[in-house]
């Protein structure tokens, strides 16, 4: 392994950005993961900054089953994110449709029909703990030695 | 929109300032916008489409998950509306029970819109602070019904569980704390300088337009419209006294102010109705009738009304919803945010409406 990889390794487990988006959910996950960031849970100890912006992104947490209006730009979204990237489902809905996969909805879950999901937090919503352990378990796995595994 | 200027600039779906995917068309002249559009759609999931034809058991459960941020009261309004249908009575314990934890969710709701106008005009200290003390509101809400957002608390006829005296104790104690909290908030909000700046004078809406847009909670009661607020209508409110907070400024200032105060009055609310608690039964038990009625309540963002018809097994036929923020939303893009002095400003304006996109679209 070398050193580079090593830096590269120990920079990334503490420098990790997330972005949300909110594919069609009742927003109660939405506001569990900004329950994050207040200083109870303080997110930003371990080295986790919520910015919103998908292009300077590492982790993508997808809230909600997929309206009519995300399908294509999920996946654009998706194709904006930096390599190494992954995608954490946050909540039932993403998983499974929840309470709209019923007869007469307008949404098309699950979510792993449009991007690839590394890791699913279920519930509804999940508390704001559950959501800061799955990014804190799932990020290292694919960031460490990500280039050499490349070659 | 007719395009008439130079430049057009969106914002969002995906946005630093937006918890929830909203599209706002910005028609520039240089730095000043001069009109926006709001493009809605993106949370649309038929929720209503789902509701037909199922029982009041289910549709109980999804009504709550219209929006998560308000879940209690559209879980309020939606039984209390089968109440009226019904003609089932609520025992006195369960009502003022009711009122405890929609005041809670009222206090939950109001803290998380400031937190957010605050994070938009990027003072981040008094937001941390603000969604701080959101947590101890909902450690109250969730030691009463054993969930934070998705409570589920109230069923036709009462309300599924009872106030422990020693909760009922840490409860006040905790709000005691939360109070002393956002008087020093509040006091850092009125007096700050640079707040004043970004929030003073900035997407004013008269009492007028307010009045011709049917705008309806905070945002109206910043404009100045009185006689606003449903609570005023509802028996267990005007048991407890409940009086109107109204303000005339009609800015970003004021409607962060309204919801400030706002917070203070549903502490007092939630403090009567702790020292009166009338003693009792909890449920009273009933059943649902066919029949069709349309009920108003007051959501953290203005008046919600359900309007619902069912059959004789219980079943909703015919449900249709309405949510405050559309009516707020469409007059926050077209009398707040015009002739903005920068982007930064109409970003504030939307977010200090308190826009719920998921009510919205539902």
């Amino acid at each position: 392994m070398s050193i580079l990889q090593d830096i590269k390794n120990a920079v990334r487990s503490r420098s990790i950005h997330v972005s949300y988006v909110d594919v069609g959910s009742c927003n109660g996950c939405d506001i569990e993961v900004l329950a994050c960031l207040a200083p109870r849970y303080d997110i930003e100890q371990y080295g986790i900054y919520v910015h919103n912006n998908p292009r300077e992104a590492d982790v993508l947490l997808v809230i909600g089953s997929v309206t009519p209006q995300w399908v294509d730009k999920l996946r654009d979204i998706w194709e904006k994110i930096p390599d190494p990237k992954v995608a954490v489902a946050i909540g039932n809905c993403p998983i499974s449709g929840c309470v709209y996969a019923r007869r007469g909805t307008l949404t098309t879950p699950p979510v792993e029909n449009y991007i690839p999901i590394a890791a699913q937090v279920p519930g509804c919503p999940p508390r704001p703990t559950e959501i800061l352990s799955a990014i804190l378990s799932v990020a290292p796995l694919i960031y460490k030695d990500y280039e050499e595994k490349q070659q | 929109m007719k395009k008439t200027v130079d430049v057009s600039i969106p914002l969002g779906p995906v946005h630093p300032c937006w918890k929830e995917p909203v599209r706002l068309k910005c028609e520039t002249a240089g730095e000043r916008v001069l009109r926006t559009e709001v493009e809605l759609g993106y949370m649309k999931k038929g929720i209503e489409r789902i509701m037909r034809g199922r029982p009041w058991q289910e549709v109980m459960f999804l009504a709550e998950r219209v929006c998560g941020i308000c879940s209690v009261v559209h879980n309020m309004v939606f039984i209390e509306t089968m109440e009226e249908i019904s003609e089932i009575a609520v025992p006195p314990r369960a009502a003022y029970l009711r009122v405890i934890v929609n005041e809670l969710d009222r206090i939950a709701s109001h803290i998380l819109a400031n937190f957010s106008y605050c994070y938009t005009i990027e003072h981040e200290t008094l937001a941390m602070y603000l969604l701080n003390t959101r947590e101890t509101v909902l450690d109250n809400l969730e030691r009463l019904t054993g969930s934070r957002i998705n409570t589920a608390y109230m069923i036709p006829g009462g309300v599924r569980f009872d106030l422990l005296p020693e909760d009922a104790a840490a409860m006040l104690a905790d709000l005691a704390k939360v109070e002393d909290e956002m008087r020093r908030y509040t006091g850092i909000f009125e007096t700050g300088p640079l707040i004043a700046l970004r929030s003073k004078g900035i997407g004013v809406m008269s009492r007028e337009e307010a009045i011709r847009s049917h705008t309806v909670g905070p945002t109206a009661r910043a404009s100045g419209v009185e006689d606003s607020d449903l609570r005023l209508r509802h028996p267990t409110y005007r048991e407890l006294g409940f009086t109107q907070i109204t303000r005339t400024e009609g800015d970003n200032f004021a409607r962060v102010m309204v919801r400030f105060q706002e917070v203070f009055q549903s502490i007092d609310l939630i403090r009567k109705c702790v020292d009166n608690l009338p003693d009792g039964p909890i449920r009273g038990g009933g059943l649902c009738k066919a029949g069709s009625t349309s009920y108003a309540g007051e959501a953290p963002r203005g008046e919600l009304t359900y309007t619902i018809t069912t059959d004789d097994y219980g079943r909703v036929v015919d449900i249709a919803i309405r949510t405050p923020s559309i009516m707020n939303i469409e007059a926050c893009a077209h009398s707040m945010i015009r002739d903005a002095a920068s982007i930064a400003d109409v970003t504030s304006t939307f977010i200090s409406s308190d826009p719920c996109i998921a009510c919205n679209e539902r």
